[in-house]
């Protein structure tokens, strides 16, 4: 943006976006921003940031290589911490003491003194489209399914517990489980359930308050699909920067 | 200019000390210091069940927001701590119908039990960092 479009910019009056040109939008969406108004006497643009920007990992029509296309909405703002899923988890695929599958994160916001806005946030592992785990293991131990899109530790005879893919997963998603000398990690319950005619994780099924939504991203009646594909909603991955695709999304919804 | 900045701060923080005082003991910021006689127990309550872990402080809702103990008391809460969650009724479908905490918290007289789920809602580490609070609390006395 040159000085000239600058002044030009400043030029324009109160709610007069519809003369931001065309290409100046798209210049903006490109940095991941939206024009919502133009205020205080037209010298301010208010930006925000674009609602379902690719930048930020929304899902893309078109883009789910796998069917069933395993993936997990997690509805942030419902989760209060409980812990239940994991305590099923544990339970449902032996996970132990030391280790998780999924655990839950917590943020907290300083609001005035003393007080704290707290979200919970549940992580686990994101079954990424490109999965920097599987691109570092020297011995193919770990892959992703190619018709399920699951990543796992398919063959743990071969697994030598260097923990390269402990390091290059970018959700830390990962543990080392001393009793059986190899990695473990979360497999979307496909040992423990999907393969035995389950519809749903352990962690889904047990969450009191609907946070996390199990599905088939392929299927556009499937209700991972709807929520992911509902207009006005904000989509958002965690470190989308790393470009490993995941498919675990958050939304507020 | 920066000298007069400081000089501030610390004045400030001077006459904030008394308040902070009265802070510690749990009382408000007028000074008033906390009677559990008046005000109930001092101590938060914590509920672990129907599900873990959720807060209750007497201290905001009866110090802070001038009820008395007949608001709740034995209407919608049994005097005896811990005695709610013994209940079968005692969860979210039933406060959004009015029950307990929904009472009150139904969006028109205070904010609704549907929204703000982690103000109350403080989850196993909430829980957790209070206990480790309170611990500390202890061994400083």
């Amino acid at each position: 943006m040159n000085d000239k479009d600058v002044q030009r910019r400043e030029a324009l009056g109160t709610d007069r976006r519809q003369e931001i040109s065309l290409l100046e939008r798209r210049a903006l969406l490109k940095l991941g921003f939206a024009i919502t108004g133009v205020f205080l006497g037209g010298s301010v643009l208010s930006l925000v940031s674009e609602r379902r920007a690719d930048a930020a990992g929304a899902p893309a029509i078109g883009g789910y290589p796998y069917n069933p296309h395993y993936t997990m909405v997690i509805r942030e703002r419902h989760c209060i911490d409980c812990e239940l899923c994991k305590e099923a988890c544990v339970k449902t695929n032996g996970v132990p003491a030391y280790g998780y599958r999924t655990t839950i994160l917590e943020k907290r916001r300083a609001l005035e003194e003393g007080k704290f806005e707290t979200t919970f946030m549940p992580v686990l592992c994101n079954h990424c489209n490109k999965p920097p785990c599987v691109r570092v293991c020297p011995t193919t131990a770990t892959w992703k399914d190619k018709t399920t899109g699951i990543v796992g530790i398919y063959r743990p005879s071969l697994c030598i517990g260097c923990k390269t893919c402990m390091t290059a997963c970018p959700y830390n998603a990962r543990y080392f489980n001393e009793e059986r000398r190899t990695i473990d990690k979360c497999d979307f319950c496909f040992a423990s359930r999907l393969s035995k005619g389950e519809k749903t994780t352990a962690c889904a099924a047990a969450c009191p308050a609907d946070v996390r939504v199990f599905g088939n991203l392929a299927d556009p009646g499937d209700r991972v699909y709807r929520l992911l594909h509902a207009p006005e909603t904000m989509i958002w991955v965690l470190r989308p920067e790393t470009g490993a695709v995941p498919n675990v999304f958050y939304v507020n919804t | 200019m920066r000298i007069w900045l400081e000089m501030s701060i610390f004045a400030m923080a001077l006459l904030l000390q008394p308040l902070s005082h009265a802070a510690d003991k749990g009382g408000n910021q007028a000074g008033e210091p906390y009677d559990e006689d008046t005000y109930g127990p001092q101590a938060p309550t914590v509920w672990v069940k129907p599900v873990k872990s959720v807060i209750f402080e007497h201290r905001v809702h009866t110090m802070d927001a001038g009820l008395d103990c007949g608001s709740c008391h034995d209407d919608l809460f049994e005097m005896s701590s811990g005695a709610a969650a013994e209940k079968d009724d005692f969860t979210m479908a039933a406060i959004y119908k009015g029950k307990y905490c929904g009472s009150c918290h139904d969006g028109s007289t205070v904010y609704n039990a549907n929204t703000r789920c982690t103000t109350c809602h403080i989850g196993v580490r909430g829980h957790q960092r209070l206990e480790r609070a309170q611990a500390e609390k202890g061994r400083a006395k």
